[in-house]
């Protein structure tokens, strides 16, 4: 009969040290949105344009408009591109507080200030209770969200907890486009939660509808439905970008993105 | 659209034998395959032209290294109607309600005429697989409460268990009748993920459509992308090269290793084995890791494309990965199956009688673990399977103790296979040029980690995806799951759902 | 004044009684009956403080005059079954209007003047004439108010069982009266000498005759089933002062007729406490699997009254290894747990005719009516629900206390047999306390909470302040423990030569007979409890500054759920012990199906459930039947031939003639 304490005891240590280590070290290889160099642009060619599912790259007023709010991460335009204007990236850790910073705006602007809402949320910094509801993904971003409670990301040690009830939840964490029969649960969960609560929109589905977005069945994620007080494209977003998106709604790291660049 | 009266020699749904039947003699032709010894896999509808009436279409397996039968059946004009196989044929049981509540086909007979998909109070305004609906915003539907079995007997206590439950954990309704500990009866009720992603496909180009394959169930991207992509090249009459064929198998086998260790950890949870379930955790998340450095996509998505793939991959490093994460596998398996505390929650627990399995359409460790030995790998081998030795591992105990022994030897076989490909696999280019052909239908099968999937896919005249039907191994699987929880008690409940190892997204679609 | 007051008692009962009968207003036998209970309440206190007088009745019974004397324990006895039935004579039970109420009012009446017999008359002829009034008193109460279309049955039971134990009554009375040569009480007591074979036989007979009506094994069983066919104020007669005077008799019996020095006093004392414990574990046990108000409460009874007798066997087991005051301490014990035990379990009789008048039945079901009721009949459920499950600060966490110190006290008798016996009865109770524990979370959960219910009826006025009452009274007996426990002083130094209610109290505090061991103090919680509370109270009111207030519906998953169809239901909530204790329950579980083509589909589902009793099927249907037997044997001598009946006339006859002759 193995004695499993002294099997787990000497296995050792085998968290990584993400974040306090920022290097993307912690996901060798995996590649996140693609990387737009808008100076190298053709603006004649629309190869991008057409293969995007779901619609994250468009014209407008004859520029390339980028909204990373809808990108699935499928590297198609990477491939497309004739001229090396999308390319593949390991830019993955894209939470932010807003939606416009998902926008690839003209004019860059520099990082929002880190602003406390009604200074409640300092209370939170060591200790978050999250509610997470499932209102119709593909369990992608289920999979990669029951990963942070395995040894290697060991989420508990960041103070951060998913709880089984929402009366006990500070952030309700939303993943999936909400289908019809989702939607009203999801609004069932967000009143029961006790005040000071937050939404995180988890995964491209949430933010946007994503690919699977639309339909008879399905709805465009959180928009209009509740308000979102975190983003997180990703299709799905790995472990890691979870966690230093949750880490950015605590003021405990900062925002990488700001008007759809990528810094770092 | 080609009616169905005029049949063009070449047409027809590739990689099968078809068969054209009238709706009157639907039972008589199933009746003679099942006597034949096929066993039906799936039934699905779609409407070649829109306005006229459907096509019902029924998938069989006749034997193993012979062609899939199918039989095609063209509605009559008037009357959306058909004789019920569901008395016959339980496993068609949901495939009908399908039928019946997406195209809006009756089957006369049918012994269970419950909302199942589409929930109570949703009311779309025309069946939604319909190609004249081409909704902008989602049905209108307002809660309702369930149509369930009458329970009589005034001590009876109704429990329904979420959709929204604890954990991270998909969403689901699990309809308890229960009395304290004894559960009396159990009432899953799905479909509140049904994002309605056959419909999705309409419209595509196939490559798109590989994307939406990728994302319908999001931990069996590759299995699906594989058979999606099969069934348009089988279509198309498209051939694949031997060095996408070798990759597409070292993927998907990839992709059972996983999804396998993660079961052996979430099942460690639900048995309170803590250490346990941090290993298997532990190892699931190498194994992504290794995905993710060999492809770039932790769930291996991204690379899958009817043609090929999309790129080349360097496989020099893996084998090396895998052979240093293996010991560490094999170690954690025969530790599991010495613990006696572990295996003391699993034996003898949600037992699934075979013939039970049989008749309800059980597919993948599941089935194989209640004495029916049959693979898609080894039956009907696809990409480079057929070039592969393979064993498939068989329990016929049943409960969950054999559909964990049996995902443990599949552990074993995986590596196995990933090793003798990534030795026998050619060079080459990776991709052929994919040109889609107009009115083209193909079958694409994959045995995913979970069982069975196939996909039926039909293009119309500009060579866009008509119709796509995807038969996901869960939806199987959860209709048979109920009948190994009536009877039972509530503390064995999470370990059995969890010794199933499904998923609703799978299922729900 | 006291006897005046007795008198009077006795004979408004009576009149009430024949009020009734003859056939007007049910109000003034109402009022007869609730002014007679009011004198007794009086005439108790009276007594209590400074003692009864003797009254003898000027009549002559076999040679022995009648006399009534109501002795201490009498009187506390007596008084904490009065008060219930004060409180319960004025309301309505569930019974058919009219004549029916008028029938149950007569069994009323006849029932407690039968009991003041028992408990006052001093020789065995005119006892046990008044020990049958009282069964033929509770028999009319349930068969009289038509509450069941079928009472017949359970009553006949109960009536056969009562037989059984009267004749065991009867021997003992004829047993003791014949060795001592008269029927007069006073003479009975041979305390002091040796105890012999005998004593064991007598008090395994007092054992089984008292117990029939205690609900000592296997008695109990026809518990429910009569208190199943009457209503709430039946129960509530017969819990109360039927059930203390039942057990007054065999408290007198055991300490003031039998010695309790030697080896068969101490094994039979042993025997007692034995029976008591297991009486209370398979009483409790079935209690909990119960889904109407009435069953659960009347097993609940057995129950409680198996536990004071457990008592009473460790305080004559104490006495038999001379330990006086430990016997004195346990003796007061068991009246202190009657006490509460009446108190507590009439208010919850009430409630149950209250469940009754709402919902249309007695069963145990969630149906919101705490919720749709004035909290005041609530606090007084509740009150009373916390006694029965020996909650603090209630008079029966305050007896159940008590009962395991005097058990701890066992730890100092030197024979190790009766240290052993003490020592399982302490586990036994343990199991008993918590599974009580479980019964009254169960009552109270079950019967009385609830959500969404719209009721067209609520609880009369009346009744809410009735049982708010009651319930009160359940708690101020608690709180005023320390005081009230003294009326028990002279009882404990007439029968033990000394006052161990003086080592029970010190200050505010009860302490069992030393202040160095062990306190409570129900006086001192209830001034620190209510101040405590305002800790969380001052936050509260401080917190709905800072935050706003938001009302939300029930969290259950995500959906909406009709919480009438999820709410608990009784056997959901036993079910677990059920299983666990099959082998005491022997449950059958059914499940029917409805197959619509074949095994796959099922249509309905059908299920019901039921628990074995133990002795009905092992002892009673066999019992039963070899009578039946028996009765067929000897209807062969009903030929129907007069010749026959003649010739067996004769031949009695001749027997008789010989006997006289030849008999000296």
């Amino acid at each position: 009969m193995p004695v499993w304490t002294l099997f787990g005891l000497g296995r050792g240590l085998a968290t990584t040290p993400w974040p306090e280590k920022q290097d993307s070290a912690v996901q060798p290889g995996v590649l996140g949105l693609p990387r737009y160099h808008s100076d190298r642009c053709d603006e004649d060619c629309r190869a991008c344009t057409e293969v995007c599912l779901p619609g994250a790259i468009d014209v407008k007023d004859g520029k390339l408009h980028l909204d990373y709010g809808k990108c699935i991460a499928c590297q198609l335009c990477t491939e497309a591109c004739p001229s090396e204007v999308l390319t593949k990236s390991q830019d993955w850790a894209f939470g932010v507080r807003e939606r416009k910073d998902l926008v690839w705006a003209e004019a860059f602007a520099s990082p929002a200030a880190q602003e406390l809402k009604n200074g409640i949320r300092r209370h939170f910094k060591r200790s978050l209770h999250i509610r997470h509801i499932d209102a119709g993904s593909c369990n992608g971003c289920e999979s990669e969200l029951q990963a942070l409670n395995n040894p290697f990301y060991n989420l508990h040690r960041l103070g951060i907890f998913f709880t089984p009830s929402p009366r006990f939840a500070d952030l309700l964490l939303v993943t999936g486009s909400v289908t019809y029969a989702m939607r009203g649960p999801l609004l069932e969960t967000w009143n029961a939660m006790p005040e000071p609560r937050w939404v995180m929109a988890t995964g491209t589905c949430a933010i946007s509808g994503g690919a699977t977005g639309g339909g008879y069945a399905c709805g465009h994620g959180l928009e209009g439905i509740l308000p979102v007080d975190l983003y997180l494209p990703g299709c799905p977003p790995n472990p890691s970008a979870i966690i230093q998106a949750l880490l950015l709604l605590l003021n405990r790291a900062g925002q990488r993105v700001s008007g759809g660049r990528y810094a770092g | 659209m080609t009616p169905t009266a005029e049949r063009v020699p070449g047409r027809g749904m590739k990689g099968t034998m078809e068969h054209t039947v009238w709706p009157h003699s639907i039972p008589q032709t199933c009746e003679e395959l099942m006597r034949a010894g096929a066993r039906l896999q799936m039934a699905y509808a779609w409407f070649p032209r829109p306005g006229q009436p459907a096509e019902v279409i029924y998938l069989a397996d006749r034997a193993p290294h012979q062609p899939f039968e199918l039989l095609r059946c063209s509605l009559a004009e008037q009357t959306q109607e058909l004789p019920s196989m569901t008395p016959r044929i339980p496993l068609l049981g949901w495939y009908e309600r399908e039928m019946h509540e997406l195209c809006g086909i009756h089957f006369r007979g049918h012994p269970e005429l419950r909302p199942l998909v589409l929930h109570e109070g949703a009311v779309p305004p025309m069946p939604p697989l319909d190609p004249r609906y081409q909704p902008t915003a989602m049905m209108p539907y307002t809660e309702s409460p369930w149509d369930l079995p009458p329970v009589e007997g005034d001590d009876v206590q109704f429990l329904p268990f979420g959709p929204i439950r604890a954990d991270v954990l998909e969403s689901a309704q699990i309809v308890f009748f229960y009395v304290g500990e004894a559960i009396l009866h159990c009432h899953p009720r799905l479909f509140f993920k049904h994002r309605g992603m056959e419909k999705q496909f309409e419209g595509l180009t196939p490559a798109m459509g590989a994307l939406i394959a990728e994302r319908v169930s999001g931990v069996d991207s590759v299995a699906h992308t594989v058979a999606f992509c099969q069934a348009v090249e089988a279509a198309c009459g498209c051939e694949v090269p031997p060095r996408a064929r070798f990759l597409r198998t070292v993927l998907a086998e990839l992709e059972r290793l996983y999804n396998h260790l993660y079961y052996l950890g979430h099942l460690c949870h639900t048995t309170t084995l803590k250490v346990g379930e941090a290993e298997g955790k532990l190892l699931a998340e190498r194994s992504k890791q290794i995905n993710g450095m060999l492809t770039g996509s932790r769930f291996l998505r991204a690379l899958i494309m009817p043609g090929g793939l999309r790129r080349d991959l360097d496989l020099v490093a893996l084998p090396g990965k895998l052979r240093t994460l293996q010991p560490e596998i094999f170690r954690y398996m025969e530790m599991l199956e010495q613990t006696n505390s572990h295996l003391d929650r699993l034996i003898t627990t949600g037992h699934l009688p075979q013939q039970f399995a049989f008749d309800q359409g059980a597919t993948g460790p599941v089935k194989r673990a209640s004495g029916i030995q049959h693979d898609l790998r080894w039956d009907h081998p696809y990409a480079a399977y057929g070039q592969l030795a393979m064993e498939i591992p068989m329990r016929t105990e049943g409960d969950a103790h054999a559909r964990v022994q049996v995902r443990m030897e599949e552990v074993r076989n995986s590596l196995k296979l990933l090793y003798s490909a990534i030795e026998a696999i050619p060079g080459g280019p990776v991709r052929v040029e994919f040109n889609p052909v107009p009115l083209a239908e193909g079958l694409g099968w994959c045995e995913g980690s979970r069982g069975s999937t196939y996909y039926c896919v039909h293009l119309n005249r500009e060579g866009r995806l008509a119709r796509v039907k995807v038969k996901s191994p869960s939806f199987s699987n959860w209709r048979v799951f109920p009948y190994t929880v009536h009877d039972t008690n509530m503390m064995d409940y999470a370990i059995n759902e969890a010794s199933f190892g499904l998923t609703m997204a799978g299922c729900d679609r | 004044m006291q006897a005046d007051m007795l008198l009077a008692m006795a004979l408004l009962w009576v009149a009430s009684a024949m009020v009734a009968l003859m056939g007007l207003p049910a109000m003034f036998a109402r009022l007869g009956i609730a002014l007679g209970c009011l004198a007794g309440i009086v005439a108790s206190l009276e007594g209590l403080a400074i003692g009864s007088p003797v009254v003898s009745l000027g009549v002559h019974l076999s040679d022995t005059a009648v006399q009534f004397h109501l002795t201490n324990a009498a009187l506390w006895l007596m008084l904490f079954g009065l008060i219930p039935a004060f409180v319960a004579a004025p309301l309505r039970n569930g019974a058919a209007a009219g004549w029916a109420t008028r029938r149950w009012l007569t069994g009323f009446a006849i029932t407690l003047v039968g009991a003041l017999g028992v408990m006052g008359l001093q020789d065995a002829v005119s006892f046990l004439i008044a020990w049958e009034v009282m069964s033929l008193g509770g028999a009319a109460m349930i068969l009289g108010e038509g509450v069941s279309e079928a009472p017949g049955r359970p009553v006949l039971f109960m009536l056969s069982l009562l037989e059984v134990g009267a004749v065991a009554i009867l021997l003992a009375l004829l047993v003791i009266a014949s060795r001592t040569g008269s029927c007069d009480f006073s003479s009975f007591a041979v305390a002091g000498n040796l105890s012999t074979p005998g004593t064991l036989l007598l008090a395994l007979l007092l054992l089984f005759g008292f117990g029939a009506k205690l609900g000592v094994l296997p008695f109990y069983e026809w518990f429910p089933a009569a208190y199943g066919s009457g209503s709430g104020a039946t129960g509530l007669v017969f819990s109360g002062i039927v059930l203390n005077a039942a057990f007054f008799g065999l408290g007198r019996g055991l300490f003031e007729w039998l010695p309790h020095k030697g080896f068969w006093a101490m094994s039979a004392a042993g025997i007692i406490v034995l029976a008591g414990v297991v009486s209370a574990i398979l009483a409790i046990f079935n209690a909990f699997q119960e889904e109407d108000w009435r069953r659960m409460l009347s097993l609940s009874s057995a129950e409680n009254a198996c536990v004071a007798v457990a008592v009473l066997g460790a305080s004559w087991l104490f006495l038999a290894c001379g330990l006086p005051e430990q016997a004195a301490l346990a003796w007061i014990v068991c009246l202190l747990h009657l006490a509460g035990h009446s108190l507590a379990k009439g208010t919850l009789f009430l409630t149950a005719d209250g469940v009754r008048s709402v919902t249309g039945s007695y069963a145990i079901r969630q149906t919101g009516l705490l919720r749709n009721n004035s909290a005041v009949f609530g606090i007084g459920a509740l009150f009373a629900a916390m006694s029965l499950a020996a909650l603090p600060p209630q008079a029966g966490f305050v007896s159940e206390w008590y009962v395991f110190q005097s058990l701890f006290h066992g730890m100092q008798v030197n024979v190790l047999a009766a240290r052993l016996t003490i020592a399982i009865a302490a586990a036994g109770l343990a199991l008993v306390a918590a599974v009580a524990l479980a019964t009254f979370a169960k009552l109270y959960g079950v019967g009385l909470l609830g959500d969404h219910h719209v009721h067209t009826r609520h609880f009369s006025a009346g009744r809410s302040i009735g049982i708010f009452l009651l319930g009160g009274f359940v708690l101020a007996l608690a709180v005023g423990m320390p005081w009230a426990v003294h009326a028990l002083g002279s009882g404990s130094t007439a029968l033990f030569g000394l006052d161990a209610t003086a080592d029970m109290q010190s200050g505010w505090l009860l302490v069992p007979l030393s202040n160095k061991f062990a306190f409570i103090s129900p006086t001192k919680m209830i001034i620190a409890g209510p101040l405590l509370a305002l800790l969380p109270v001052a936050l509260f009111l401080f917190s709905r500054r800072s935050f706003q207030f938001r009302r939300v519906p029930v969290w259950s998953g995500g959906r909406r759920e009709d919480a009438r169809r999820i709410a608990t239901t009784s056997l959901a909530f036993s079910n677990a012990l059920r299983t666990f204790y099959g082998f005491i329950y022997g449950p059958t579980h059914n499940l029917e199906r409805e197959y619509d083509h074949g095994p796959y589909f099922v249509k309905r589902l059908i299920f019901n459930q039921e628990v074995a009793p133990i002795f009905g099927p092992g002892l009673f249907r066999p019992l039963a039947r070899a009578v039946r037997k028996l009765a067929e044997a000897v209807s062969k001598l009903q030929s129907g031939y007069l010749n026959l009946y003649n010739a067996l006339i004769g031949m009695l006859l001749v027997l008789i003639l010989a006997l006289a002759l030849f008999y000296r």
